[in-house]
């Protein structure tokens, strides 16, 4: 069973991903980004008796965070509001003002895009776009490795042509 | 913009050094484990005195006042274990299901809600109202004119609250099961 302090390592070496994952969930909302992070914790914490590790711990975490922002009853929000937090951090110097401005826009096309995507690959790119390894977004997602290749290229593909034309 | 750029795009989001402590999450995980232990305690106790008070004492002096008190705390009782096991089977599939089945499971889950929402809660609902109908003569009688009146205007607005709390349930249900069948 998990103890409390390889839960403290779980976390440390989870959360951030976690975390971002909820945010593209979340349409950059950070405060029920926040909410869902925890709440994926919680219940790691409380069904960790659960875990029989049949699969990897990692890939236990990123299906109960998945489920737990898929599960969420509040309606999607339709603007999409990311906090400046998040943002690439502004500095005063005018050569980079661009493409800072430019790095913006395009950070909130890309959460606009992947909003437009259907529930499963939207959890596809984003633990893709985590550097999860493909075998564990396969057991996450619960499809063959094979096809999640194919599906993630295409995914990519149209993220991409979304971001330069907004459709 | 190249293929790694997606990458490199979402990279460059600053990370929020503010999420939580990992002490914290243990101590609410905890807090919450602690509140469905007693909510469950408070039940399964519930339920026991309604069974000991039902067999030992109300069988043997029935009348409409036990019938009211027993449809009310039945009709109750049954809907909240309801609730509670259909949240338990929820939580039990979200920490053990891949995506693909958990969202294939709550456009199930959602559906089965419906019947319980639009079928069973109602007649839930109906029969509590038929066991308060049928106490109100017992309270006219013990109680006095002022606290007589009081009962009744305060169980209505309470049953209208509650109403009023199931129907917001619904909606926000019915607008997410839509959301997935989209």
């Amino acid at each position: 069973m998990i103890t409390e302090q390889q839960f403290t390592n779980i976390y440390n070496l989870h959360a951030s991903k976690v975390h971002r994952l909820c945010l593209g969930y979340a349409s950059g909302d950070n405060e029920i980004a926040k909410e869902w992070c925890q709440e994926a914790f919680i219940k790691v914490w409380k069904y960790r008796k659960s875990f029989k590790g049949k699969s990897s711990i990692e890939t236990w975490i990123f299906r109960i965070a998945v489920n737990v922002c898929l599960g969420d009853l509040r309606k999607t929000k339709k603007n999409i509001t990311v906090n400046d937090g998040l943002l690439p951090n502004n500095n005063n110097d005018d050569d980079n003002d661009d493409d800072n401005d430019n790095n913006e826009s395009n950070i909130k096309k890309m959460y606009h895009c992947i909003d437009k995507l259907n529930e499963q690959n939207r959890a596809l790119i984003l633990l893709e776009l985590e550097n999860i390894p493909q075998t564990t977004i396969a057991e996450t997602v619960g499809i063959a490795h094979g096809t999640l290749r194919t599906r993630l290229s295409r995914i990519r593909k149209s993220l991409l042509k979304c971001i330069k034309n907004g459709k | 913009m190249e293929n790694d750029q997606l990458t490199e795009l979402w990279e460059m989001q600053a990370n929020d050094s503010s999420i939580f402590n990992p002490k914290d999450i243990i101590t609410k995980a905890k807090k919450q484990r602690n509140s469905q232990y007693i909510s469950i305690t408070v039940m399964s106790l519930t339920v026991v005195v309604l069974f000991i008070y039902t067999f030992y004492y109300a069988f043997n002096h029935w009348n409409t006042f036990n019938l009211g008190l027993t449809l009310m705390i039945t009709s109750l009782t049954f809907r909240i274990i309801l609730e509670f096991y259909s949240l338990y089977r929820k939580e039990k599939q979200l920490i053990s299901m891949a995506q693909k089945s958990y969202f294939a499971y709550l456009k199930k889950y959602y559906k089965a809600r419906q019947i319980i929402n639009f079928a069973v809660t109602p007649i839930c609902i109906a029969v509590y109202i038929f066991g308060f109908y049928l106490l109100l003569p017992y309270f006219k009688d013990y109680f006095s004119k002022g606290f007589y009146t009081y009962i009744l205007i305060s169980g209505i607005f309470s049953l209208i609250g509650v109403s009023a709390i199931i129907i917001k349930s619904i909606i926000k249900e019915k607008r997410f099961l839509k959301q997935l069948l989209s």
